[in-house]
């Protein structure tokens, strides 16, 4: 009831759906996160690039709100998404670099968990579990453990999971990162049209060029630690024409210091 | 988009043939045993298997009340040490603050023997029935509270953090995850402890009731009785059998999706 009421609340302002401002994170000695400001608008696709240790699971904690700033102020849907932890229930759904399903759920079960928690209704929640299995692809492996599926196959369990609870935004750490290549590529290809489908808002994070190309409305590019070293919004010319893509891509790479 | 599916499940493991016989020769072996120490020592020290099997049918056979009732203590004992002991390890394991304090309890009550157990609970109580149920509770909550303690401390903390990003309440989070993730661990627990628990209630009956296998028990030993005290020794290690397999059993049908993980 009350999410309900909020998120009408929350449409008619027209705040941006995550907004960090001079943010800053450290842990003990480490700088994980220097000075960062950023904002994603709703219904944009972001990607966060960077090297390992940049800070990107860091800055997408923060958002989750497992993570309190050490400096500045995070906003998600002008929530302060640690102190109101409870009032972005619904909004935000994350997938994470491991499949992280529940060994003694099967594949179907594993998708309901979110909507277990929001307090769905028993039949609409095997409904919609059913539903986003089959748009993943999964229809027939409904009622198979995790154990008997593949890796592929688990993360598109995983991503059904997040999306069946039709949130608003969607957070992807590195979640196509420990799949084989074409296994990865197809899957981010289904994925990448579902969310525009949905128009959903989603941050993702990545090391992978191509990814990040093929996939974003607009590339932040992060130096350790967590500054911004690059903002760029891709056109169908970078996606589609090779010289172009290949410009654009070894721009990035010498900004990420990656020499090719 | 379709995918293919792997369908096939890993057998279960068994016994290979030899293992399988394995009981029943040793078994025999003591019989034999049992017929030449009697052909060799008086009968009120060695009785012969035959004596044996007659106090089985003729003697124990009638007091089949005394079994149901320790049965029955067993059981609800066993029960209510299950659910107190959860409880504990749970706060334990949820509660950072009070994890010392109740660990140290335990840990004392770990420490204390049986008999001291048995001895105070003849002066605390006048039920017998009170009696017992206290001494196994005492003895048998640890197992459990240190079992499930350990088992949220074991608990994947990717699958907590997959669970927050939904924003559940506190019992949300034990209902979905931390309670399926501690059953096995309870079940394992009731394997490793109900051989133990039977061997206690037994010394308890002895000590503290008037009915009961342990009370019936004491009852031939006065009576200078080996051949049943033989024979309930012999139906208290079928026992045990039984109910170690009742509890495998009922594990595996509860937690079937791990059949496969654990084969590997
Ligand atoms: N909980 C933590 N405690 C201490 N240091 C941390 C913690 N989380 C991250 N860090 C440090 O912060 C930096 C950024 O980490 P992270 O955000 O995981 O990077 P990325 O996801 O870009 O690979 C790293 O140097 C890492 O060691
Ligand atoms: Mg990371």
């Amino acid at each position: 009831m009350q999410t309900a009421l909020m998120k009408t609340a929350m449409v008619q302002t027209d705040l941006p759906a995550i907004q960090l401002q001079q943010v800053g994170v450290t842990f003990g000695d480490v700088v994980a996160i220097q000075n960062l400001s950023f904002a994603v608008e709703r219904g944009e696709i972001v990607s966060f690039l960077g090297r390992t240790g940049a800070g990107k699971s860091t800055a997408l904690n923060l958002i989750m709100g497992n993570l309190a700033p050490t400096r500045g102020e995070v906003r998600v849907m002008g929530i302060d998404p640690k102190a109101e932890f409870q009032q972005l229930r619904r909004v935000i759904a994350v997938g994470f670099q491991t499949d992280r399903l529940m060994p003694w759920r099967t594949a179907l079960e594993n998708v309901e968990l979110g909507l277990q928690i929001l307090h769905e209704e028993k039949t609409a929640t095997r409904k919609k579990a059913t539903e986003w299995l089959a748009r993943v692809g999964l229809e027939r492996a409904a009622n198979l453990y995790p154990h008997e599926l593949s890796g592929g196959m688990r993360q598109r369990v995983s991503l059904a999971r997040a999306l069946a609870i039709d949130p608003e935004i969607l957070l992807l750490d590195e979640c196509f990162s420990q799949l084989d290549h074409v296994t990865s590529q197809v899957l981010r290809a289904d994925i990448s049209r579902l969310i525009r489908e949905l128009r959903k808002t989603c941050l993702f994070v990545t090391h992978r060029i191509d990814d990040a190309i093929e996939m974003a409305d607009r590339i932040l590019v992060f130096g350790a630690p967590a500054k911004l070293l690059l903002e760029h919004h891709p056109t169908e010319a970078d996606r589609n024409d090779p010289a172009a893509f290949k410009v654009l891509h070894d721009l990035i790479a010498e900004k990420l210091g990656i020499v090719e | 988009m379709t995918i293919e599916v792997m369908q096939e499940k890993p057998a279960l493991p068994r016994l290979p043939k030899h293992e399988r016989y394995a009981g029943i020769i040793t078994a025999v072996a003591i019989v034999i045993l049992l017929q030449i120490a009697s052909m060799v020592a008086p009968h009120y020290i060695a009785p012969p298997p035959a004596d044996i099997l007659s106090s089985l049918w003729n003697k124990l056979l009638p007091l089949y009340g005394d079994m149901l009732l320790t049965l029955g203590r067993l059981a609800l004992a066993l029960g209510c040490a299950m659910l107190v002991g959860t409880g504990l390890g749970l706060v334990m394991g949820m509660f950072p603050t009070a994890r010392p304090y109740v660990r140290s309890v335990v840990v004392i009550d770990t420490g204390i023997p049986a008999l001291s157990w048995m001895l105070i609970a003849v002066f605390w109580f006048r039920m017998p029935e009170l009696r017992i149920f206290f001494i196994l509770l005492v003895i048998v909550i640890p197992f459990y509270a240190l079992g499930v303690a350990d088992a949220i401390r074991a608990m994947p903390k990717d699958l907590l953090e997959m669970c927050e990003s939904f924003r559940p309440n506190r019992w949300q989070v034990l209902r979905y995850l931390i309670f399926p993730h501690v059953l096995p661990y309870i079940f394992a627990t009731t394997r490793s402890v109900i051989g133990y628990a039977t061997r206690m209630i037994i010394f308890a009956e002895l000590i503290a009731a008037t009915a009961g296998i342990g009370a019936q028990m004491g009852l031939a030993q006065a009576n200078f009785d080996i051949a049943t005290i033989l024979a309930w020794t012999i139906l208290l290690v079928g026992l045990n059998i039984v109910l170690q397999q009742l509890v495998t059993w009922v594990e595996q049908y509860m937690l079937s999706y791990r059949q496969a993980i654990e084969v590997r």
